[in-house]
């Protein structure tokens, strides 16, 4: 079999296996039964194994580095972002039911990869032939992918706020609970039981805790992943500079997708500032990274597809 | 309802003006609309990115072609709405950072202040030491200085105020101020600075002079068209090719030459592998054929020298599979006389286009020939670039291969070989005992020519400087967080009580793991405590 043979394969069992973790997770969402998770997790570390050995394949297949083109950085970038849920949403901030939604992500970026952006393994134009290619082009997809979970668990965050919100009006609408555990005593027996005197089976009975994490929780994730990858654009923006000065003599020339680098940058620096902003931050702020995560995609997919321009070479 | 705005004197509207522009919303805004015009900038045509795309949009849409015209949409990032955008964003900016500047210079003075109740700090513990006050908060200090704590003893010497995390602040004010150095460096560079074209064919030598591009030469708004004079000689061009036409490689081997036309030194301009000399950026842009083309008449030399061909990609896009085309022009004859050329630089990949029907790139020397039309009348346009023959007639057409001689007016071979040549083509010999031809075209060498992209931008470094602080900055502001400590050292009988308290401004959650670290360290600095006795108070505020 051959390396290219092998690459094409391992991605579609990487696909497979993410659909796999996707629907295993949102099963442990829907239902909280803990095999469920340890499925999902399972099936998503075997997806990412056999997305790692795609990429691996294909740089052996084409002889370089393999993120030239826009297949290559999706699967790429699909990678980065299960990678970036398993090892960090996973392992290090312990929040376990928005899975789904990660696999979800890498699914339809894979999706798009296969059905619009495939090419066999090939050179490169001499253009490209530059080791700021790898720095730029690694830097801009490991932000990407950052950026994007971040905005993930925005869209989560947004939705939990106004779940969280009807449920707080739904409390309020209702007549105040009758109290049912006793009478509060001025002349309290010794035996007192902190806690006796108050209601009891109340709305605010904690319910099977099922759904998303609060919100204060997917806010945070959402705002941790956005100000990790920020920095990594910034850089990944200016190697790219350094690199079009080498190749083109000129830093920057809003091409369009220098342009909507650029307007990306802009958009979640705004929401940074509007994180920092009384009046701003919750929702508002959160707006702000949903317009972010459009403006990421039209950097990543449209600009490429629908607007001509240097970075044409990458379709 | 009543007090109006005019109420303001002019002193409070400036005021008020000054504080709008200091507010974050006002800085929100303004990227807001940046990123806005940016999007316009992208989906509509640009007059410096691609003039023809905005032509054909004019005669497509006339009624909002001349209205973006007017709105300065078809150069979104030279408009004046643009530039007026980045000037107030240039100006909140300014307005913003200079108090909060002061602000942080005045915070570095200043020396951690002191604080009592420190049992009121989200994160406190007591526990008794051994050793006496004095001893307890002089090695608390170490403790804190050892973890980069800013450190202050409080006067009576019973107490330390720590804090850490200035960086916070400092990097976020260094991303601010340095993102101003950048776009002050940019407008600067893009200003004064300038980019062109070079052509020069193998063996010639090209001088920075504003008349010697082609015709292409940017020159920014403040330039004062000074050039440096420098020459660019080219030794050799060279060219790799995969067999399927995919570019592999291009270089320049130039020798560089100073205003005086001294040698200077040697070097290879390669794509990706710009040569910096005398200022100058030199970029490796584009290349092509020049046929040296000699033209006699009348017993003198009326041409001689290189001729650049242009390839044009045609409706494939295939530049290379293209003939390149290129003219000599003799305005000094009466009639005046007009040669039009077309070059076939690989005969073998020609034919195998002709036969199979599928152009095939043409990328190495093999027999080389060129179709040439001969034209007579009035030339009406005396640059190279192209032929207008609206007052001219065809006279006569043929080919010339390398090494040949040819009567361009009778259109026949006057010496040269067939060589490798592909038979059939035409290829007809002046007849023996002629009269002596008039006008006589030779070929006798095919060399190549480069273009290069000459820049001067004098503020590149400090682009680089200005982005390589942006980036600091922004990671030091990113990733530090302020927190203050406080420690206590109460006598009591015959040891004494320590009391540490603390806060995180950010990161909080960080702190509450590093804060118990730093409470072990202080206990085994300071001979540690009786466990037994201690109160851990990490309140949950």
């Amino acid at each position: 079999m051959t390396a290219a043979r092998l690459s094409s394969d391992l991605f579609n069992a990487a696909l497979f296996a993410y659909i796999a973790a996707m629907v295993l997770s949102f099963a442990y969402l829907a239902f909280r039964k803990r095999p469920f998770h340890v499925a999902a997790l399972t099936v998503g570390w075997i997806g990412v194994s056999a997305n790692i050995g795609s990429i691996v394949a294909r740089g052996v297949a084409a002889h370089r580095t393999p993120w030239g083109n826009m297949y290559e950085f999706s699967s790429l970038l699909a990678c980065l972002v299960v990678l970036a849920y398993l090892v960090l949403v996973e392992g290090r901030y312990k929040v376990q039911t928005v899975g789904g939604f990660v696999f979800a992500f890498a699914i339809f970026t894979m999706a798009l990869a296969t059905s619009f952006f495939y090419v066999g393994p090939t050179d490169l134009l001499p253009a490209l032939n530059s080791y700021w290619r790898q720095i730029h082009v690694t830097s801009m997809i490991v932000a990407t992918s950052l950026l994007a979970t971040g905005c993930v668990f925005t869209i989560l965050y947004l939705v939990k706020v106004r779940s969280e919100r009807r449920e707080v009006s739904v409390l309020r609408s209702q007549d105040p609970p009758p109290i049912l555990g006793g009478s509060v005593d001025a002349d309290a027996p010794p035996d007192y039981v902190p806690g006796a005197d108050e209601p009891v089976g109340a709305a605010t009975s904690p319910a099977p805790r099922r759904g998303l994490p609060p919100s204060a929780t997917l806010d945070r994730l959402a705002y941790r992943f956005i100000q990790f990858g920020f920095p990594i654009w910034t850089f990944g923006v200016m190697c790219g500079a350094i690199w079009a000065q080498q190749t083109w003599g000129r830093y920057w020339g809003w091409d369009p997708k220098e342009t909507w680098s650029f307007i990306t940058w802009v958009i979640f620096a705004c929401y940074l500032h509007a994180r920092a902003t009384a009046g701003w931050r919750g929702t508002k702020a959160a707006g702000i990274a949903l317009v972010g995560f459009v403006s990421l995609f039209v950097t990543y997919y449209a600009v490429n597809l629908w607007i001509a321009g240097l970075h044409t070479y990458a379709k | 309802m009543s007090s109006p705005a005019s109420r303001y004197t002019l002193r409070q509207s400036v005021a008020l003006v000054w504080r709008t522009l200091r507010s974050m919303r006002t800085a929100l805004v303004l990227l807001g609309l940046l990123a806005l015009a940016s999007a316009v900038g992208s989906l509509l045509p640009q007059i410096p990115n691609s003039p023809e795309r905005v032509g054909a949009y004019l005669v497509d849409h006339p009624f909002w072609g001349q209205l973006f015209l007017r709105g300065g949409f078809f150069d979104v990032f030279g408009s004046w709405w643009f530039s007026l955008v980045t000037a107030l964003l240039f100006v909140s900016l300014v307005a913003c950072l200079i108090p909060r500047s002061r602000a942080m210079l005045r915070a570095i003075r200043q020396r951690p202040v002191q604080a009592k109740e420190l049992e009121a700090l989200p994160h406190h513990v007591a526990f008794e030491v051994a050793v006496p006050p004095e001893v307890a908060v002089e090695r608390a200090q170490r403790v804190l200085r050892r973890r980069m704590y800013r450190v202050a003893a409080a006067p009576d010497g019973r107490g330390v105020a720590a804090e850490k995390g200035v960086l916070r602040e400092t990097g976020s004010l260094t991303f601010h101020w340095a993102f101003l150095l950048l776009l002050i460096a940019v407008v600067i560079g893009k200003g004064t600075g300038y980019t062109g074209h070079a052509t020069i064919v193998e063996g010639q030598t090209w001088t920075d002079a504003a008349f010697n591009y082609d015709g292409d030469l940017r020159t920014g708004r403040f330039s004062s068209g000074q050039h440096t004079g420098a020459g660019i000689h080219l030794i050799d061009f060279e060219d790799r090719f995969r067999t399927s036409g995919i570019p592999m490689d291009f270089a320049s081997e130039v020798e560089l030459l100073d205003a005086n036309g001294n040698p200077v030194r040697r070097d290879e301009v390669r794509i990706n592998h710009p040569v910096g000399f005398d200022g100058l950026r030199i970029f490796q842009y584009g290349f092509g054929w020049a046929p040296i083309v000699v033209v006699r008449g009348g017993g003198a030399t009326l041409s001689d020298g290189p001729v650049v061909m242009v390839q044009d990609a045609g409706a494939d896009g295939n530049q290379l599979a293209a003939p390149g085309e290129g003219f000599v022009k003799l305005p000094t004859l009466r009639p005046q006389y007009a040669i039009s050329l077309e070059l076939i630089p690989d005969s073998t990949a020609f034919i195998q286009s002709l036969i199979s029907g599928v152009p095939q790139p043409m990328t190495q020397v093999r027999a080389p020939f060129m179709r040439y039309t001969l034209w007579q009348g009035r030339i009406l346009d005396p640059s190279l670039n192209g032929l207008d023959t609206r007052l001219m007639h065809k006279v006569s057409t043929g080919i010339v291969g390398r090494g040949w001689t040819v009567d361009v007016e009778h259109g026949c071979v006057v010496s040269g070989t067939s060589g490798a040549l592909p038979k059939g083509l035409a290829r007809t010999v002046c007849p023996a005992g002629a009269p002596a031809p008039a006008l006589t075209l030779s070929f006798p060498e095919l060399r190549q020519y480069t273009r290069l992209q000459v820049s001067k931008d004098p503020t590149v470094p400090f682009v680089l400087g200005a982005a390589i602080l942006i980036l600091l900055g922004l990671v030091a502001a990113m990733y530090s967080s302020r927190r203050k400590v406080w420690v206590r050292a109460e006598a009591r009988e015959e040891g004494t009580v320590l009391q540490v308290g603390g806060y995180a401004l950010q990161r909080k959650d960080r702190f509450e793991e590093e804060f118990p670290k730093l409470v072990a360290d202080l206990r085994a600095a300071t001979g540690g405590g009786r466990r037994e006795r201690e109160r851990e108070e990490a309140a949950a505020r």
